[in-house]
């Protein structure tokens, strides 16, 4: 998690590995990944999305509803951390029974989201999992890779 | 359907007696203070022909208070414009003029983009299949749910609830906002004691407060109550897609004014 060799500055591999958890189109058939300027007029094209994929897969529509409403939430919250002139990245995965949200931003500040907020309850109500990481940018690159992973699973009936 | 049974009368209901009012009422100045009373007067003894009219256009997909504040709105109107010096009597006037508000309603004043009619008009058919479905399954149902209850494609239900997300709630707000004379929030305000216990402790208050009642309802059975938006949507009285865009509405008015983080423990019971 720490970065103690941060003013060595090494070819960080750490930070340019693939993640597992991500979903990552390159080699998943069910990921999507979207990338847009971090400003908040880019919102409704990452609503429109997961709204699709849920429907698509045919989550019931209170479900389908607090997925667009979560990862609005997540965005939004991302967005003004944003570093200027850079992207938001979002990647969704549609899984049977479980769709999976990840959005990360390179932010200047090292601090992630804060979950003591009234933004993060409404992420915690809307998602059953929902967490927050902050990674040194590398590569080169200024800054701070803040990053907002939630998923929510189709409502179980019996 | 709607029509007057006779000159004076509708459903049954004689309004004869109000007819000289009317005469009185427009030749009144509008500082008048005889005027406010007249007025006051008429719209409440009409009242319960805006509330038959809204009736009628009820499961479709709007809530039956907001369908009775925009016919209220249109018997308004017609109060305030109609003419009994041009031998008309005023529930022929009326009833046109209510309906013609609450259509309006439907066609224009939700939609914030251009939706095509056949789409709104999708729109209220899935609004109202996912309030039967919800019913009878006892949770939200699915896209291909409502398809096979609608005998549409899942296609058509993809494009009528993505349609929903072009709608806007906020119409009947803004349109009220200039007949506050009319007292038409007692009907709709009562007091919630869930919203009393967070509020105690919550540092967001005064942004709660700034919300209109129901919005803060409706959050506070989302977020501190754990509801599911059909469950809302079914204590509301409204439909699960409008308890979605109040919703989205809320959470982003909130972003938008939320500069000081809330600590946690102010929020939770």
């Amino acid at each position: 998690m720490s970065a103690p060799y941060s003013d060595r500055h090494p070819a960080s591999v750490e930070s340019s590995a693939p993640d597992p958890d991500t979903p990552n189109p390159a080699t998943d058939p069910h990921a999507v990944e979207v990338r847009v300027m971090a400003v908040p007029e880019q919102l409704p094209v990452m609503r429109a999305v997961v709204g699709d994929l849920a429907m698509r897969a045919d989550f019931d529509v209170d479900t389908i509803a607090d997925l667009r409403l979560a990862v609005d939430e997540a965005c939004s919250s991302l967005v003004r951390i944003a570093a200027e002139q850079s992207p938001l990245v979002g990647r969704f995965r549609s899984a049977e029974n479980l769709l999976e949200f990840t959005a990360e931003v390179t932010s200047p500040e090292a601090s992630g989201p804060r979950t003591n907020t009234f933004s993060w309850r409404v992420l915690s109500a809307l998602t059953d999992n929902v967490a927050s990481s902050v990674r040194e940018a590398g590569d080169n690159a200024d800054g701070h890779v803040v990053r907002i992973q939630l998923s929510k699973g189709r409502m179980v009936h019996e | 359907m709607t029509r007057a049974d006779s000159e004076h009368a509708y459903r049954g209901q004689n309004y004869e007696e109000l007819a000289p009012l009317f005469v009185e009422f427009a030749d009144l100045d509008k500082r008048d203070r005889r005027y406010a009373e007249l007025r006051d007067r008429l719209v409440t003894e009409h009242l319960p022909i805006a509330q038959h009219i809204a009736r009628r256009f009820s499961n479709r997909g709007e809530a039956q208070e907001d369908l009775v504040q925009v016919a209220t709105l249109g018997l308004i109107n017609a109060v305030d414009r109609f003419d009994p010096h041009r031998g008309v009597d005023f529930l022929s006037y009326a009833v046109p003029t209510i309906m013609g508000e609450v259509r309006r309603h439907f066609r224009d004043t939700g939609w914030t983009v251009r939706v095509p009619r056949r789409l709104q008009e999708r729109h209220l058919s899935i609004s109202a299949a996912i309030s039967t479905l919800s019913q009878s399954l006892g949770r939200a149902p699915t896209p291909s749910e409502i398809a096979e209850h609608l005998g549409i494609s899942r296609e058509e239900v993809h494009q009528g609830l993505e349609a929903g997300n072009a709608y806007r709630s906020s119409s009947l707000d803004e349109l009220l906002s200039d007949t506050d004379e009319i007292p038409l929030g007692d009907a709709i305000g009562s007091s919630d004691t869930e919203l009393d216990e967070v509020e105690n402790r919550a540092a967001i208050r005064p942004l709660l407060e700034e919300l209109d009642e129901r919005e803060r309802r409706i959050l506070v059975l989302r977020f501190f109550r754990s509801m599911t938006q059909t469950q809302i949507a079914e204590q509301v009285g409204i439909s699960q897609m409008h308890v979605s865009r109040l919703l989205a509405r809320t959470l982003s008015r909130l972003r938008d004014r939320i500069e000081v983080d809330v600590p946690a423990e102010s929020l939770s019971d």
